[in-house]
């Protein structure tokens, strides 16, 4: 094994970027520190913009209000988040344009217009003629304004319309069919890791291909470029051990890559979700993994590494240069992060295990599983068959292709 | 020893490369009928104008590829069925087969060494010979990136030769070399003809073949134009000089030639 000339080049490769700080920094420390800042900042920010319109206290101009929603204002606490300012309808109409042009600027928050008749048209109402309106002035783009429209339905009107048919009505009740009692029943786990089967398989599939691009297209079609493989060609060394010990380095390097990258992202995501709450439950704390699912994870992580590296070698060894390669591998991205985002949208229906087959795709759908611990055993063999055999058809193409002079020297 | 018999290689051209050559033709005929012998303890020269074939007989040689027609044996190997035991057998030092600028001379002749299945020992003893002989040591630890064009090629030619091959094939191992490497270069390889190895060689310089070859081969437009040592080929060629002697056959071969710009179709 240790004199093999697939190990001696796989060796050589490794030592490539482990023997340079440089390689080291700008594979695997920068991009891990980079994801860890950019989503410490997004966190960070969507909290601040979260707080911010909490404690924004809102602009609101009430037209024509009347007691009874004053009161419910007082009541409900409404008007600890908002600068109420109630008007009559002359001011109103003094105002209208102003108060308009406010909304649009972002100066006003909210107008809620009443009509001036409006109790006594709705103690009125009789069956058939038209039910009273009661109009809401807001601009849906801004934040402020938004949350203001939120905190009014919520808080005011809903109390206000009850206090209004109560006085209708006499007793609500009549009102009311019936109640719901609602009792979820659920297994805490697939809740827990709902959002981490969504997005686990998409980063999972997305972030090795990415490893994968970034090593395998120097690896290969840099080294033909620079006319460095050449003098490995020369050697006694078989074509199939000079492809082996190339795409085992590859997959190492890429493997590695994705591992610092997994890393970077437990770190990165909590950080995100600590400063929001919207993005705090859900993370990858709430996935848990038994010893076999941690080996199918593996397994299904390496055979996918194995594919990646066949594809990626294979349009590295075909392309004339790095940016041949490069502009060849791209569109496969974006088949690999279309197979990833397919998974993501496919929930509650039963998938045929022919379609764990199919690979990328399949594997993502397995990882998927994996998560939330529904992965069958002929799903997850038909993932990892059906991947490993296109891996070695990509293994084969690229070993014939190193025999063939045409595609190594443009003969 | 290498012996080529009748040796043709026929390249397939695309369109765009019909296009650049502004030709109808689909095939490029590189090396028509060639056939030398290079036997051990002499350096046999291979000359001839850019595009003529030098480097595709080299490569046809060095295995990297396949004649279309005739045959190849180094050592007694056939090129095409044993590969492999040719490669072991050969060094090949040219312009286009690099070194990897990320590691160090120290670095890779330890990697090729053990890729011709070497032992510690053997590699450590050949590089100590050779990282004197080619004055490495200074710069052995620094990547190849940062050497200068000379320290590189010093540093290619030790390294083709770490496993002691007994052929050594040379495409214009003096190219763009300062005078003082080049003369390191030139005498090592007269060192390795004493030591009875196979030494093949292609120059553009005639007075550097006159000086180091034993045999020259002169091939114009893929053929093998005349075979001989110099005195042979100064003698059949009535000429006083190897560079007059090389121009007269050109002409012959070219009758279209006027002076300096070729029409010829390559």
């Amino acid at each position: 094994m240790k004199n093999s000339k697939a190990f001696i080049i796989m060796k050589k490769e490794l030592f490539r970027v482990f023997g340079d700080k440089k390689m080291i920094m700008s594979l695997y420390i920068m991009p891990a520190i980079i994801v860890i800042i950019v989503y410490g900042l997004m966190g960070k920010m969507i909290g601040a913009m979260e707080s911010d319109i909490e404690e924004h206290v809102a602009t609101v101009t009430v037209v024509n209000g009347t007691d009874d929603l004053k009161a419910i204002m007082d009541s409900s606490g409404y008007k600890e988040t908002a600068d109420v300012t109630f008007l009559t309808e002359d001011e109103y109409r003094a105002q209208k344009d102003e108060l308009e042009n406010g909304i649009l600027e972002g100066d006003n928050d909210l107008v809620i217009y009443l009509d001036p008749d409006f109790e006594s048209k709705v103690k009125d109402y009789e069956n058939g003629s038209a039910v009273p309106e009661l109009d809401v002035f807001y601009n849906g783009t801004e934040e402020y304004s938004s949350q203001a429209y939120y905190n009014f339905s919520s808080a005011v009107e809903a109390g206000y319309q009850s206090k209004l048919l109560a006085d209708r009505f006499g007793n609500l009740g009549y009102l009311t069919a019936f109640t719901e009692n609602v009792k979820e029943i659920y297994k805490e786990e697939k809740a827990n890791t709902q959002f981490m089967s969504m997005m686990l398989p998409y980063l999972i599939v997305m972030m090795l291909f990415a490893g994968v691009m970034s090593i395998g297209v120097d690896a290969i079609a840099g080294e033909k470029e620079r006319g460095t493989l050449s003098s490995m060609l020369i050697t006694p060394a078989k074509r199939r051990d000079i492809v082996l010990g190339k795409l085992v380095s590859m997959a190492i390097l890429a493997s590695i890559s994705a591992v610092v990258y997994c890393i970077a992202m437990v770190i990165a995501i909590p950080l995100m979700g600590m400063d929001s709450a919207g993005l705090s439950s859900g993370g990858f704390g709430a996935v848990s993994f038994g010893f076999v699912q941690i080996i199918e994870l593996f397994l299904n992580m390496l055979v996918l590494v194995y594919l990646y590296v066949g594809i990626v070698g294979l349009l590295a060894v075909l392309a004339k240069d790095t940016k041949a390669a490069s502009s060849m591998i791209s569109p496969v991205y974006i088949v690999v992060i279309l197979f990833g985002i397919m998974t993501m949208f496919s929930f509650g229906r039963e998938i045929p295990f022919y379609r764990y087959m199919i690979p990328i795709y399949g594997n993502a759908l397995a990882i998927k599983d994996l998560v939330s611990n529904e992965l069958q055993f002929i799903n997850f063999i038909s993932s990892i068959a059906g991947t490993l055999v296109l891996g070695i058809a990509f293994t084969v193409a690229i070993t014939r292709a190193f025999e063939s002079e045409k595609i190594m020297f443009n003969a | 020893m290498i012996q080529i018999e009748n040796l043709v290689k026929i390249y397939k051209l695309n369109k765009r490369k019909m296009r650049e050559l502004k030709t109808d033709s689909t095939t490029k005929i590189a090396v028509n009928g060639v056939s030398l012998t290079a036997v051990p303890g002499q350096i046999y020269g291979l000359l001839g104008p850019n595009g003529a074939g030098k480097t595709t007989t080299l490569r046809c040689v060095a295995t990297l590829l396949k004649p279309t027609e005739g045959k190849i044996t180094v050592c007694d190997h056939d090129t095409v069925k044993e590969g492999e035991a040719v490669r072991e057998s050969i060094c090949f030092l040219t312009n286009e087969i690099k070194l990897d600028e990320h590691f160090t001379a120290d670095y890779l002749f330890d990697f090729f060494g053990k890729l011709h299945g070497m032992s510690e020992e053997e590699i450590k003893a050949r590089k100590d010979e050779l990282f004197t002989v080619f004055g490495i040591n200074d710069f052995k630890t620094k990547k190849i990136e940062e050497l200068s064009t000379g320290m590189k090629q010093k540093a290619s030619i030790a390294v083709s030769l770490c496993h002691d091959p007994k052929v050594v094939i040379f495409d214009e191992p003096t190219s763009g070399l300062d005078i003082v490497t080049a003369r390191v270069v030139l005498d090592y390889l007269k060192v390795l003809r004493e030591r009875g190895k196979t030494i093949i060689v292609s120059t553009h310089i005639m007075s550097e073949a006159e000086k180091l070859c034993d045999r020259v081969g002169i091939i114009i437009n893929g053929k093998k134009v005349i075979e001989g040592t110099i005195p042979e080929i100064l003698e059949a060629t009535h000429m006083p000089d190897l560079e007059d002697a090389f121009f007269e056959l050109f002409k012959e071969n070219n009758p279209n030639y006027e002076g300096g710009v070729s029409n010829e179709k390559q």
